[in-house]
């Protein structure tokens, strides 16, 4: 999706602490994705998962990591996974549910596409 | 009659049951109980979205959320590796 709106959106993850780690809540899908990981007690910790997240996936979409207290998740109740899209005055225009049964993708794609970016927005 | 309906009721309900145990597994069903943290929270469209200290990944340098508004629109993506 970074991809195909990259003409009309940015995006940012906001890395947040895990949803499914092997010491809390871990799921049979991750042990056999290999995805295993414990509840990062560092900020060293979280970065390390966030990077492994990269480069298995070669996820290129610009990428920062909550802090340990979690201030962007207590702001945002991001967990276990949401979409925001915020307008460029800084207002937010959409607010999707928490995944995973909230977690549409295509309603941040048919919002992208109701709202094409203005020419002033294209030549910044 | 209506202790007939009750009893058919009760073991629809007992196979719901058993079938979400089985199809979840009874560890996941535990951890949702316990480790659930999805919440609604505060923030609503129309509100001003608020900035945030967040930490690049090579894990020192310090960017912010408002750095990425403007523009275009900022497509926020919340979400962990597991």
């Amino acid at each position: 999706m970074a991809r195909r709106y990259d003409d009309r959106a940015r995006f940012l993850t906001v890395y947040i602490k895990e949803a499914h780690p092997l010491d809390e809540w871990q799921m049979t899908s991750n042990e056999k994705e290999n995805v295993c990981y414990r509840q990062p007690r560092t900020l060293t910790e979280r970065v390390a998962i966030a990077n492994d997240f990269v480069r298995r996936f070669h996820y290129d979409v610009p990428l920062a990591v909550d802090a340990m207290e979690n201030p962007a998740n207590a702001l945002y109740a991001g967990w276990p996974e949401r979409f925001y899209i915020v307008d460029p005055a800084g207002v937010i225009v959409y607010k999707g549910k928490t995944g995973p049964f909230g977690y549409h993708p295509e309603e941040v794609e048919t919002w992208l596409e109701a709202h094409p970016p203005t020419a002033a927005a294209l030549a910044r | 009659m209506v202790r007939r309906v009750l009893l058919v009721a009760g073991a629809l309900l007992l196979a719901g049951a058993a079938y979400v145990v089985f199809s979840m597994g009874p560890r996941n069903i535990l951890g949702m109980i316990r480790y659930d943290q999805r919440q609604e929270g505060r923030l609503k469209v129309g509100d001003i979205a608020p900035d945030v200290e967040l930490v690049s990944l090579d894990g020192v340098r310090r960017v912010r959320l408002r750095d990425f508004v403007g523009g275009r629109p900022l497509v926020l993506v919340f979400g962990s590796y597991t």
